[in-house]
């Protein structure tokens, strides 16, 4: 009563001021761009020839693997899967993709896709056989209604179903797990964008089957009641749908359905408008409709789920409105999936032969796509063909404060100032006006005197605080990582080091019990069994040592190497015999001295046996000690390094004996010419 | 004669009481309250890039925080930060903010390198030269980037002998695309409407020559 008053009042009003009409709904601002939406509803629902090829990109998110159901040169069945979400997928946000015709697989490679980034993804090219067979129930279900929303979500699944309206998030991901969580299903009929007609058409021709799937997910959900919002300027959907409810109310009685006409504005669409609309409730920021017990989904998908459910068809064809000013003839049609753009634009009757980008989506909300040849995908609900803009309508004047864009905005934001930090790049203080609960909307835009391309500063703004967040976050980790890393290094150092130590004390351990007193005194006994070997040998040998003796002098001062080696060798041979006689533990080191030490040696031997037999015998008493000495010395500072030095030790009186001898030999060349 | 001088040594004890009670306070603050470390510096490291990749001068962003904090360097050292990390620098530090050196660096888009796994010949060089271990193998096996955890510090690519690392921009692709900045065509249109002007300025001329 209160609103008819209202609207009687208002709409007089709104001729001498047009703004008054923003008092007829209850989200701020808003606009009434012309709707343009005859164009299209003149014609009945146009049926469009199967395309010589569909195209249907694979959508892929990073980390998340897909499993190919077919290769290059199958022959596919329309329904039938061709790429689904890999299992080991922890989330699964990709829903399959199913033939929306029978054909081979013609190719599958990167084709530009229908996005702002003119991106190429990998596609599936399909060349269809024109015959259509099709999989009957390709979902396998048996037409009863799931009981539990699970198996309501794998039906959901395995249709491919994802939001129709635009956003196109999988439908089966924003179902609940529980039932009774949702307290009202929202049928999103709106459809506030200029020339998109398609939901008001499938509304007029499939109301039944849109509010069929609305109650079969109400029944699963324990929902209890619907709410169907249509605008006021369709009032065919309006009469169609209040008749469907009415006829299926009198066989579900527990589920209350409603079906409300909202005032026409733009952007009565958005999720959060309206459900402020319809149930007053406004969404907080950061929070979804679901947190507020709410569910929306566009009309579209209600249809879709209904076709799902009861006759297993997966989505592969779409209500696409094929409109513009650039077209004689505008229209609805059933496009299959993988449709190409200009396909579906050239069926309508240029007015001119299409050069520029076609826009997919409405006037307000749309983008212009890299390529024409981009095919129809699930979120396609429109192809824009508008005629060529002369050059002067594109001029951007600067920003004069008037506010007009503050007063349209949806959301309370401030377009304004969002507009001016981001052309000084002062991103964070954009991000602080809360430029993410903007909706891209495009009311500042529209109402915009000085045709400043808001919404397309506030989406760079956007992407730029996302990068900026992102490398943030980046610097955060490569700072953990390389402190981790300097932690790591410096506990290796230390660890080492106490290792190291840790040897040293053994070491030291080992060295204190019987080292320092056996070392020495084992290298002293093995001087002196080498000693006593040499005697012995001397005594045995005597005469024969002489006479080589006095050879081997020879030999050292002119002799052909030939000899010198079978002498070196007699010689080896006789010394290692000798060290045999001695003892066992003498230091056999004989094998790797040269001919020449070899020589000296037996020279060295001769001469202490000279010694020996002139009675000489206190020298050698003296050398003993002095060795013995020696050996200590060395041994007190190796005491503390590994047991691999006492090995050292040996070879180092080893090495002494040798010096000594060859000093002993060289008394003998003194003494012996 | 006496009142006066009792007053004024009295009041000048009651100073000197009030002087050493707050003298002994603030000493005793100094001592308790004291601030530990150097907070500037890590305010300083919050605003490098922690690219750790040592064009500075010093072997990472924080030795370099560090030192600006004392004042003993320069504001304009951080190449991959640019002139937005020299600003904030300064901001913080109170140095007189300085025009970078190398202003080209500045806008090049971070990069992160690539192995090429068929040339590798796994001599761990890299691994070991890497500040953020974003580097994976082992000695004579194959190794590969972390691509995620790379800072494009570019450390790597001088140690490799048989020179197997390029730097590399990120792919684009639907995840990390960006809008770009609109074009404010005010420019251009001024262009046009002085053009247009001059246009306009020409056929006056002709007229009146005519």
């Amino acid at each position: 009563m209160n609103a008819t008053f209202m609207h009687t009042f208002i709409r007089p009003l709104a001729i001498l001021y047009p703004m008054a009409k923003r008092w007829l709904h209850r989200f701020h601002g808003g606009v009434f761009p012309q709707t343009y939406k005859s164009l299209s509803l003149k014609h009945p629902i146009k049926s469009t020839p199967i395309p010589e090829r569909l195209i249907l990109p694979v959508k892929q998110l990073s980390g998340q693997k897909v499993a190919w159901h077919v290769a290059v040169g199958d022959t596919v069945q329309k329904n039938q899967c061709l790429v689904r979400a890999a299992k080991e997928n922890k989330k699964g946000i990709i829903v399959p993709i199913h033939a929306p015709t029978s054909g081979v697989i013609h190719a599958i490679e990167m084709r530009p896709l229908p996005h702002p980034s003119g991106l190429n993804a990998l596609s599936i090219i399909i060349k269809p056989d024109f015959k259509d067979s099709a999989l009957n129930n390709a979902l396998n279900v048996n037409g009863e209604v799931p009981e539990t929303p699970q198996q309501l979500k794998d039906i959901l699944l395995n249709a491919g179903i994802v939001g129709l309206g635009g956003a196109g998030f999988p439908t089966f991901a924003k179902l609940p797990n529980q039932t009774g969580i949702i307290n009202t299903l929202i049928m999103n009929g709106a459809e506030c964008e200029p020339f998109i007609t398609c939901d008001d058409v499938l509304m007029q021709t499939h109301a039944q089957d849109i509010l069929k799937g609305a109650v079969m997910i109400a029944q699963i959900l324990g929902i209890p009641s619907i709410i169907c919002g249509i605008e006021e300027n369709k009032p065919a959907a309006i009469q169609a749908m209040n008749a469907a409810a009415k006829r299926l109310t009198k066989k579900t009685s527990q589920i209350n359905i409603t079906i409300q006409t909202l005032p026409a504005v733009y952007p009565m669409g958005g999720e959060k408008q309206l459900i402020q609309e319809l149930t007053g409730i406004e969404i907080p920021a950061k929070t979804h409709a679901i947190d507020s017990g709410l569910l929306v989904f566009n009309v579209a998908t209600f249809a879709a789920i209904f076709k799902a459910i009861t006759l297993g068809e997966p989505l592969t064809q779409r209500l696409v409105t094929v409109a513009g000013l650039g077209l004689k003839h505008s229209y609805n049609t059933y496009a299959l999936l993988g449709t190409p753009f200009l396909t579906l634009a050239n069926a309508g009757q240029p007015t001119h032969s299409i050069q520029d980008p076609l826009i997919m989506g409405g006037p307000m909300m749309g983008f212009q796509v890299a390529d024409n040849h981009v095919p129809v995908i699930k979120t396609t609900n429109c192809i824009l063909v508008q005629p060529p803009k002369p050059a002067t309508e594109i001029m951007v004047m600067p920003c004069i404060r008037c506010g007009e864009c503050m007063d349209a905005c949806p959301v309370n934001l401030l377009p304004q100032q969002m507009f001016w930090h981001s052309q000084a790049h002062e991103f964070d203080k954009v991000e602080k006006l809360n430029i993410f609960d903007c909706i891209e909307c495009g009311c500042c835009s529209y109402v915009c005197p000085s045709h400043i391309p808001l919404v397309q500063f506030y989406r760079h703004a956007k992407s730029e605080i996302k990068h900026n967040h992102a490398e943030q976050q980046a610097a955060e980790l490569a700072k953990q990582r390389h402190e981790f890393r300097l932690a790591r290094i410096e506990r290796e150092k230390q660890e080492r080091e106490a290792r190291i130590k840790a040897k040293k004390a053994a070491v030291k351990k080992q060295a204190q019990k019987p080292s320092d007193a056996s070392s020495a005194k084992s290298a002293a006994m093995k001087a002196a069994a080498a000693r006593a070997a040499a005697k012995r040998a001397t005594q045995q040998e005597s005469k024969q040592e002489i006479e080589q003796s006095a050879q081997a002098d020879e030999i050292s001062q002119n002799s052909p190497p030939p000899l010198s080696a079978r002498q070196k060798a007699i010689d080896t041979a006789k010394k290692q015999a000798a060290a045999k006689v001695g003892s066992k533990v003498a230091p056999n080191k004989d094998p790797r001295t040269s001919a020449k030490q070899a020589a000296k040696k037996a020279a060295a031997m001769a001469a202490a046996k000279r010694r020996a037999q002139t009675s000489l015998k206190n020298d050698s008493n003296v050398t003993a000690p002095k060795t013995e000495a020696k050996t200590d010395s060395n041994a007190n500072p190796t005491q503390t390094t590994e047991h691999s030095k006492q090995t050292m030790n040996d070879k180092r009186t080893q090495a002494m004996e040798a010096a000594k001898k060859r000093a002993a030999e060289r008394k003998a060349q003194q003494e012996s010419p | 004669m006496e009142g006066w001088f009792i007053s004024i040594t009295a009041a000048i004890l009651i100073f000197v009481g009030l002087a050493i009670v707050f003298g002994l306070l603030l000493g005793y603050a100094a001592i308790r309250f004291k601030v530990e470390g150097n907070p500037m510096a890590e305010q300083i490291d919050k605003v490098l890039p922690q690219t750790q990749c040592g064009q500075c001068t010093f072997p990472g962003c924080k030795p370099y925080a560090e030192a600006l904090a004392k004042g003993e360097t320069e504001v304009n050292l951080c190449v991959p930060g640019g002139t937005d990390t020299m600003i904030l620098i300064s901001e913080i530090t109170g140095l007189e903010p300085k025009e970078m050196e190398n202003t080209e660096a500045e806008h090049k888009p971070k990069e992160t390198a690539f192995i090429d796994e068929d040339v590798c010949i796994g001599c761990v060089l890299c691994i070991k030269a890497c500040p953020v271990d974003a580097i994976l193998g082992a000695t004579k096996l194959m190794h590969t980037v972390i691509q995620s955890e790379c800072t494009g510090c570019d450390k790597c690519a001088p140690v490799c002998p048989v020179d197997c690392i390029d730097m590399r921009p990120p792919s684009v692709s639907i995840d990390n695309w960006q809008w770009p900045e609109p074009k404010t065509k005010l420019e251009s249109s001024l262009e046009i409407t002085l053009k247009q002007n001059s246009n306009l300025l020409i056929k006056n001329q002709k007229g009146e020559i005519k």
